[in-house]
């Protein structure tokens, strides 16, 4: 268990390095990166005092070690549309964008797991096909398109529910269902054909010979062990989400980090773009390897050796 | 089925929306919501450089002079003033209204202006500090009296500026510092600042030690809401998550004009739209006045007023129409593609020109962004190519400017406001007269003759002369289409709920929250 | 089975928007870019003011939404051909090699893969987005950045399978050159797979622009893009439905076809299901 722990930690410090790696690398892609560090009306003294905390005059490896240096303290320089550090600008806007992800998460298995279940019990039946067909829209609608839809039907024509900012839980639902909508379809397939493979073995077999009822049978132990692989997906959508999150966020005018990664874009506010790309790969590494570790209090049989 | 399960989800969502959203008390201590669609960046007014910015300092700031519903100025802060000349001298003495507190407590005084002064005339702090090239001194002559004192001739920028000094507290500035006052600004205004986020909201109090008691907001406390995206403002407003919005899409005017209960008033802004055209260069296309020419006449301005502004918008050819110096015999260069097809070849373009053009996105002023896109496929379609470049304000902002990079190299969609008066002394100082010397800061022509006038304009406060020259500086800028293309100047359409009491005052672009209350309440 | 029968509706769409790609501006009724202010935000001619000039209705500016959807595809369908053969090639390349050769080649590779994936795509887009300049170039390079993985990981499996099959052993034993036996016998064998990547591809790569273009960080106007058609649309939704309805039905519609034609080539070419 130690040495794999190790082990994954070791992959992920590897990840986050690569993640560095290529915001350096994009920095010195623009040609010169005081240029992009620095606001468009900078002074030709703060033009060199960039040059000379970057280092700029010295080979790329030791500018890179530089680079590392200021990253592993958080400071990736300061945004100037804001006038302040840009990492914690956006650290402060996290929490909008967790419970944004979280909330498009809770949707979608809220969707997927009875139709996956269902339509693994149902093979065939009306519930399998509806979850096909549902599976494919989710693939091909883009979530924007799906905000703006519900924007369109929910906010606009019916007026149920508000279409933007982030007031309170009920603003929470439209941007939560554009965000949930595209992995339903993924974790519906996965958790379908895992409740298939169980439901076939000798495992469930027995429980049903030995006469628990089908909806004990089904609910209890056959979803506890097709969780896992939907488990894994759990986490790699939960992180792809922090990054669909990004376009969501800009649709319902959500107050968190991609929306103002976006809006940094536009203003050709680098630090702030790339404090961004740094963050959400830092997430992407840790909720994996949190979804990992987590596979042993799912199904007990598996323990990392 | 998948309807059946989406619809009962979205059923109960909608039964939990049945609740209230905004609880409002009654009476004095209500807090009202507001939103606003565009967010200043500086809250100092000794620092701003964009008019947006005056959608937060007035809240909070106040000049010794001011304008009213009626567009009238009329005494502020000062409590009387006048232009006069002794031993040769031109000065402007200033009486400052008695018992006028800073929300800190501190008492106005004639040292908090001349400190104001020396701000504004400090170029690392002020864009505007060209300005003040015509003011020797702004001098203290006792608490409540001060003398603003001219070099030469007075600076006839001033009074359509009130005066231009902003009421702002030394002692307060002096302890905090820049980073202070951007954090918690202090003024004389009706509102006192009690928190910020940025890009989502301004929340402030009306400060009950107001130096005019009877004009105190009819509200305790205020909330402005940032929402940029148009259809997110407006179904803010019709589910009633706030109770009052600014720029009203054009398109959706007739509508709320229609619906029950919500008052509506379109104004004229105190903006004037241009195109932008570089004619730095005398080798670029654009430094060919044909070309320039060509520009002009390529575009249909009245269809685009008419048909994507929806009427709201007053089209100018160069001084604002009704504003001193409005010439109604200057007309407008026609719509007319075919000339500017045939002034583009007599400019030995005959094939046509390609060029950057710079499109604002922001939305500063309703459909900015349509408009900017239809005008340069005006363009396009007569021969002028766009590359078009889409600009959010902040970069946009910069590219204009002559001290940043990039540079402007071809056309932009730009504007820069007459004012409430339409005055065009101090924008046409901006970008008519060319750059250098805290002149022409955003300026992308160089044409001696109309600098020496725009000077003269500067000095010229007799009112008769003032028109005059503005009248022969607007038909030679029209002729040489410098400084740009003018365009037309936009309405604004505010909405706000009838339980609101609203009067709408000219500061800031109709949107000062001065005359704000519950419609119940009693009328001050 | 059912899913086994050739999936008509899905050429019949593609190749539509294949058709409007390579012909459209033939047979497109206006042109995409030609402004009538006069007959802005005409809605479709199903609609009372409708009229079948403006089958789809007009936006904004008065400018035909069929014809902008025709030329968008146009748009899309470049976006699409670069990025997938782009990321289909290098991904490729990479995934052979690191299944052929293993040892240190696979390790650098591999690890190159697993970094590449802990960063989202839509930051690395925005990243890219803010320093490159924005256009089609911009979108392309982006998105072969974000899809080189998937294709390099799904061969590199292949190939580590296909390596331990007889034929290539038997070539090694009769001393075939390491590039011979790569080009000869390995590259045929993962070129089905390669198919079926490609088309379940072009579904995501058209969801993928239209996401950048929406944010107006892609394709830049006057050049017409779905998701640019779409954010132009949302400012009107109150008075124009049609506006973000038609080009996210046409993001939909070939999106859909693809993902359809994709599925049944997996099925056709790889029963065991290997791609995921």
């Amino acid at each position: 268990m130690r040495a794999y722990l190790i082990r994954r930690l070791w992959q992920g410090a590897v990840a986050v390095l690569g993640a560095l790696l290529i915001v350096f690398v994009a920095q010195r892609l623009a040609g010169d990166p005081v240029a992009l560090l620095l606001p468009m009306d900078a002074s030709a003294e703060d033009f060199a005092a960039m040059r000379e905390a970057l280092g700029l005059d010295r080979p790329l490896p030791v500018q890179f070690v530089v680079f590392l240096r200021d990253a592993l303290t958080g400071d990736f320089g300061e945004s100037y549309q804001w006038q302040a550090p840009a990492m914690p600008l956006l650290l402060e806007r996290l929490p909008a964008t967790l419970e944004l992800a979280l909330a498009g998460l809770a949707f979608a298995l809220l969707l997927a797991v009875p139709l996956g279940v269902m339509s693994a019990v149902y093979r065939g039946r009306w519930v399998d096909r509806l979850a096909k067909v549902l599976a494919l829209l989710g693939q091909a609608m883009p979530g924007f398109w799906v905000g703006l839809l519900l924007i369109l039907f929910l906010a606009v024509r019916l007026q149920w529910l508000p279409a933007f900012g982030r007031e309170g839980p009920l603003h929470l639902v439209l941007p939560a269902v554009a965000l949930g909508w595209y992995p339903v379809a993924a974790m519906t397939r996965t958790l379908r054909s895992s409740m298939l493979d169980i439901l076939d073995s000798d495992y469930i077999r027995t429980g049903r010979v030995m006469g628990l009822p089908e909806r004990t049978v089904i609910w209890r132990y056959a979803l506890r062990n097709a969780a896992v692989p939907l488990a894994t997906m759990i986490g790699v959508y939960f992180a792809n989400m922090l990054g669909g999150a990004f376009v969501i966020e800009v649709v319902f005018a959500w107050p968190g980090v991609g929306r103002a990664v976006v809006d940094a874009v536009f203003a050709r506010d680098f630090p702030v773009v790339q404090a961004g790309v740094v963050l959400s790969a830092v997430i992407f590494v840790v909720v994996n390897l949190l979804v990992d570790l987590s596979y042993g209090l799912i199904d007990p049989r598996i323990r990392h050796g | 089925m998948r309807r059946g399960v989406l619809a009962a989800a979205w059923l109960c969502a909608g039964c939990l929306l049945s609740l209230p959203l905004v609880a409002v008390d009654d009476g004095d201590d209500a807090h009202v919501v507001v939103a606003f669609a565009a967010e200043p960046t500086q809250i100092d007014p000794t620092r701003t450089s964009a008019g947006v910015d005056q959608y937060f300092m007035a809240l909070f700031y106040e000049q010794l002079l001011t304008a009213g519903p009626d567009l009238r100025q009329r005494n502020w802060l000062a409590e009387s003033w006048r232009l006069f000349e002794r031993d040769g001298v031109w000065l402007i003495g200033v009486e400052l209204r008695r018992g006028v507190r800073f929300h800190n407590g501190d008492e106005l005084t004639a040292h908090d202006l001349r400190y104001s002064y020396l701000r504004q005339r400090d170029p690392s702090l002020s864009r505007q500090a060209g300005r003040w090239r015509h003011v020797a001194d702004v001098r203290v002559l006792g608490d409540y009296e001060l003398e603003i004192v001219f070099k030469g001739l007075p600076d006839s920028a001033l009074l359509p500026l009130n005066l231009d000094l902003w009421a702002i507290p030394r002692r307060y500035y002096e302890e905090v510092g820049n980073e202070g006052v951007q954090a918690h600004p202090i003024g004389t205004g009706p509102w006192k600042f009690v928190s910020r986020s940025l890009r989502e909201e301004i929340v402030v109090e009306r400060f009950d030690d107001y130096w005019d008691p009877d004009s105190l907001p009819g509200i305790r406390r205020l909330t402005i809401k940032i929402i940029p995206e148009d259809t997110t403002r407006v179904a803010a407003f019709k589910t009633g998550a706030v109770d009052w919005i600014d720029a009203v899409p054009p398109a959706q005017v007739a509508d709320f004009e229609r619906t029950p209960g919500v008052k509506v008033a379109s104004l004229p802004t105190s903006n004037n739209l241009f195109l932008a055209l570089n004619a730095l260069d005398p080798r670029s296309p654009l430094g060919d006045v044909r070309v320039r020419q060509a520009v002009a006449h390529a575009i249909d301005f009245d269809a685009i007023i008419r048909y994507i502004l929806h009427g709201q918008g007053i089209r100018t050819v160069q001084v604002t129409p009704g504003a001193p110096g409005h010439d109604p015999a200057l007309k407008a260069y026609a719509f007319d593609p075919d000339r500017s097809r045939e002034l583009l070849r007599q400019a030995g373009y005959g094939r046509g020109i390609n060029m950057n053009c710079y499109n604002l996105t922001t939305p500063r002023e309703p459909y900015l962004k349509e408009v900017g896109e239809a005008m340069f496929a005006y363009l396009t379609a007569a021969g002028i190519r766009c590359r078009i470049v889409q600009l959010e304000y902040g970069a946009w902002i910069n590219l204009g400017r002559r001290d940043a990079r990039p540079e402007m190299d071809g056309i932009a969609s730009w504007m820069w406001g007459h004012g409430a008066l339409g005055d065009p002394t101090d924008p046409w100082g901006g970008h008519l007269h060319s750059y250098g010397d805290g002149w022409g800061w955003y300026s992308y022509h160089d044409d001696p003759e109309l600098d020496g006038m725009v000077e003269t304009l500067r000095v010229t406060v007799e009112p008769d002369a003032k028109e005059a020259l503005i009248r022969e500086i607007a038909r030679l800028k029209h002729e040489r289409v410098a400084g740009g293309v003018p365009t037309y100047r936009p309405l604004v359409t505010l909405a706000w709920r009838d339980t609101l009491r609203f009067e709408p005052w000219p500061q800031a672009n109709w949107r000062m929250m001065r005359d704000i209350g519950l419609a119940d309440s009693p009328v001050p | 089975m059912a899913e086994r029968r050739v999936p008509v509706v899905s050429c019949v769409v593609l190749g539509l928007v294949l058709l409007c790609a390579v012909a459209g501006p033939w047979f497109a009724p206006h042109e995409a870019s030609e402004i009538a202010l006069a007959e802005s935000m005409t809605p479709p001619f199903w609609r009372s003011g409708g009229s079948l000039d403006y089958p789809l209705g007009t936006d904004m500016l008065g400018r035909d939404i069929l014809s902008r959807i025709i030329a968008g595809a146009r748009v899309s369908v470049t976006v699409a051909v670069y990025a997938i053969a782009l990321s289909g090639g290098i991904g490729a390349a990479l995934g052979i090699s690191a299944g052929y050769f293993g040892g240190i080649v696979d390790a650098v590779i591999s690890r190159l893969i697993d970094i590449q994936m802990s960063i989202p795509a839509i930051p690395l887009a925005m990243l890219f987005a803010a320093v490159l300049p924005p256009g089609e170039g911009m979108v392309i390079t982006i998105i072969v950045l974000t899809y080189w993985t998937w294709y390099a990981r799904i061969v590199r499996g292949e190939v580590l399978s296909l390596r331990e099959r007889d034929f290539i052993t038997v070539a090694k034993v009769a001393g075939v050159s390491s590039p011979m036996i790569l080009i000869r016998h390995l590259t045929p064998n993962v070129l089905n797979t390669l198919l079926v990547l490609a088309t379940l591809q072009f579904g995501s790569v058209i969801v993928f622009e239209a996401g950048l273009s929406f944010l107006g960080l892609g394709i830049q106007p006057p050049q017409v893009s779905w998701g640019g058609m779409l954010a132009d649309g949302r400012n009107f939704i109150e008075v124009a439905w049609w506006l973000i309805t038609m080009p996210g039905l046409a993001i939909m519609a070939s999106c859909l076809a693809s993902n359809l034609l994709g599925d049944w080539l997996r099925d056709t070419f790889d029963p065991k299901r290997r791609i995921t």
